[in-house]
């Protein structure tokens, strides 16, 4: 078992693929179902960082809403990392995104933070334009994903422990 | 709050308890478990190996502190379990008590889905009114571009039946004439006959342009120019029509292109005959005068006249097909400026135009030089380098086909088989080019120019798939595809489009 544990939260708008996209990274399983989530799920995932370090993931996913409540607050005590989920074909989820991590800095001090933007399977459907992810590269790492496929998924992830490798 | 009789007291710690089933873990600062009380199987633990369950609560409560109280709804335990977790510090000790959420858990979840699923459900039916107004759009232009084709067609066939009639009515008469007359009508009747049959070839020249440009592009046929022969070709086309009007014709020539700088003569004959053609039909009186010239990087043709010019509102107009009437007191097809406009554009080149109403007009076209095998030259040899061209294809085959054409046009390449292979190709080499077949295993080539895009690419980058649809080509292009191809290839186009591109580049 590993000595290092890091707590990152995943934060988004309800149906972006929070569930499904900690589905891929933990269990690399996909279900074409929607199901909301409700409070949380709390997984894990041990990465190996360059060094030899091993640094375990303690992954929360948290249902999904456009804006924080004081349950979700709650929720977020103690992360040190965010993953921000937005669905490409939803251009409102990539605000509510942003607008989550400004929320989330009342709660958390400076997190690690990355941001997904999900079902890349879905591209040609997609409302972000490319010119809107090259503008916000410029403030935070963006990954585009396809929980369905998996692209971007786990290097997102990974990305992210190494952010927070001690 | 005041106690409630005992015997409410009893019943209400009952049936909470039922209905709650708490279980009780206490630990010590070292997460040692130290006591366990309640419904251990319920909650799925193990009383002799509660090690997972200690483990997932642990995950639970990293960076939360132990000395005060914490109360964390709705948690997802081991086996789809759900609990509200509760942590009570006790001194030296805290206590984590778990309450069943089961069937809260249930309802909450049902009621939520209804809510996500009505605000997916409504998300999807603006989207999809937005596209069903998109496609009314999309057919309503079609309707109007069917429409005015039809009216096109109309019009030719009425401008058809009269522009044959006049010039073979003329025709038939000379040629009765010389039946009748013999040699005395000889000179006259040869002159009409050449203008009128002159006429008619330019007539059937631009009708077959224009089913060409209706049908497909026609390719270019680059070769050297004889411009002193072309020049008096020209001459004696239209000497006898100016004659014939009074007018002054001057054709010439100046500085001839160098040899190596090729050109479509067909093409650009068919150019300065309806220039010429037009000046002539358009001036009652004065002169018509073209000249033709090598300015050092272009061959320019002028076509002056001293006719009956073009209003400034009409200008845009002259170069639509069927609109004579954009010059008053018009006698011909209509055909001969858009013809003009189409095989300028073809042969890379330009044209401009000139005009005062009731001074005259003066048509400008400048030419460049097209390199071999039929392609408008690229950009100039001083300014040219070495292109690097990705090729983003998962058939070897096609992606050898591609490497090869590349190579014939100059360019340096290198195939990618996949997205990924494609995003760090690009990442380390910065190629001017990115070639992407749209239909690659697992996610789409799309995809990968989205990316691409996103990550700051600037290149230029071709699409490549065997989908047709103006869908798919709106979904390439909104990607951020700068061109999109269809298969099979149509190898002229490709390598315009690669030309381009580099020229861009």
């Amino acid at each position: 078992m590993s000595d290092i544990a890091r707590k990152v939260c995943m934060l988004g708008d309800f149906g972006v693929g929070k569930t499904s996209l900690v589905a891929r990274y933990v269990r690399n399983t996909f279900s074409e179902k929607y199901l909301t989530t409700v409070g949380v799920k709390v997984d894990s995932r041990v990465v190996a960082l360059p060094g030899g370090v091993d640094l375990k993931l303690v992954i929360w996913d948290i249902a999904g809403k456009a804006a924080l409540d004081s349950v979700n607050k709650n929720y977020l005590r103690g992360a040190s990392g965010l993953i921000l989920v937005a669905d490409g074909t939803r251009e409102a989820s990539l605000r509510a995104a942003l607008n989550l991590a400004m929320q989330a800095r009342d709660v958390i001090n400076e997190p690690a933070c990355v941001l997904f933007v999900n079902k890349l399977d879905l591209v040609d459907r997609w409302e972000v334009a490319p010119a809107v992810l090259e503008e916000i590269r410029r403030s935070i790492t963006v990954f585009e994903t396809s929980a369905l496929s998996g692209d971007g998924v786990e290097a997102g992830f990974d990305e992210l422990a190494r952010m927070l490798a001690p | 709050m005041t106690l409630l009789p005992d015997a409410v007291e009893t019943y209400l710690n009952h049936l909470l308890r039922a209905r709650a089933r708490p279980l009780l873990l206490t630990f010590d600062a070292n997460w040692q478990l130290v006591d366990l009380h309640g419904d251990t199987g319920h909650h799925g633990l193990d009383a002799e190996a509660p090690q997972a369950l200690v483990q997932q609560l642990q995950d639970l409560f990293l960076g939360l502190p132990h000395d005060q109280p914490q109360d964390l709804p709705f948690v997802e335990l081991a086996g789809g379990r759900h609990a509200h977790v509760h942590l009570v510090p006790d001194g030296d000790t805290f206590h984590l008590l778990l309450l069943d959420a089961g069937d809260e858990h249930g309802r909450t979840q049902a009621h939520q889905q209804l809510g996500n699923d009505a605000a997916l459900a409504g998300i999807e039916k603006s989207r999809t009114l937005a596209r069903l107004r998109q496609i009314k759009s999309e057919l309503e232009q079609q309707r109007a571009r069917l429409e005015e084709a039809n009216a096109l067609k109309n019009a030719l066939f009425a401008t058809l039946s009269h522009e044959f009639r006049t010039p073979l009515t003329s025709i038939f008469g000379y040629l009765h004439l010389l039946e009748r007359d013999g040699a005395s009508a000889r000179d006259q009747a040869l002159l009409a006959l050449r203008r009128n049959a002159s006429y008619l070839f330019a007539l059937a020249e631009n009708l077959l342009e224009y089913g060409r440009g209706e049908a497909g592009e026609s390719l270019l046929d680059p070769g050297a120019l004889d411009l002193a022969a072309l020049v008096a070709d020209l001459d004696a086309m239209f000497r006898p029509l100016a004659a014939e009007k009074g007018l002054a014709l001057v054709v010439d020539a100046g500085a001839a292109p160098p040899a190596e700088a090729l050109f479509d003569a067909v093409k650009l004959r068919q150019v300065a005959i309806n220039l010429l053609s037009n000046a002539l039909r358009y001036t009652p009186a004065g002169y018509v005068r073209a000249h033709l010239a090598w300015d050092g990087t272009r061959l320019v043709l002028e076509v002056r006249d001293t006719g009956l010019g073009i209003d400034a509102g009409s200008r845009a107009k002259v170069f639509k097909p069927f609109n004579r009437g954009a010059q008053h007191g018009s006698r011909g097809a209509g055909l001969g400026l858009s013809i003009v406009k189409r095989l300028v554009e073809r042969m890379s080149g330009s044209i401009d135009l000139e005009s005062e109403l009731g001074q005259g007009s003066t048509f400008r076209v400048a030419l460049p030089a097209l390199a071999g095998a039929g392609m408008p030259q690229a950009a100039p040899a001083a300014n040219r380098r070495s292109l690097g061209a990705l090729i983003v294809d998962d058939d070897p085959d096609v992606a050898a086909l591609l490497d090869v054409l590349l190579g014939d046009l100059g360019m340096r390449t290198r195939v990618a088989s996949n997205v990924a292979a494609a995003l760090a190709a690009v990442a380390a080499e910065m190629p001017d080019l990115v070639l992407v077949d749209v239909e690659l295993p697992g996610i789409s080539g799309n995809a990968a120019v989205y990316q691409l895009r996103s990550q700051g690419y600037k290149g230029r980058i071709v699409t490549v798939s065997a989908n047709a649809t103006e869908s798919a080509r709106a979904a390439a292009l909104a990607a951020g595809a700068d061109h999109y191809l269809t298969k099979p290839l149509d190898f002229a186009q490709f390598a315009r489009v690669v030309q381009s591109a580099g020229a861009i580049s």
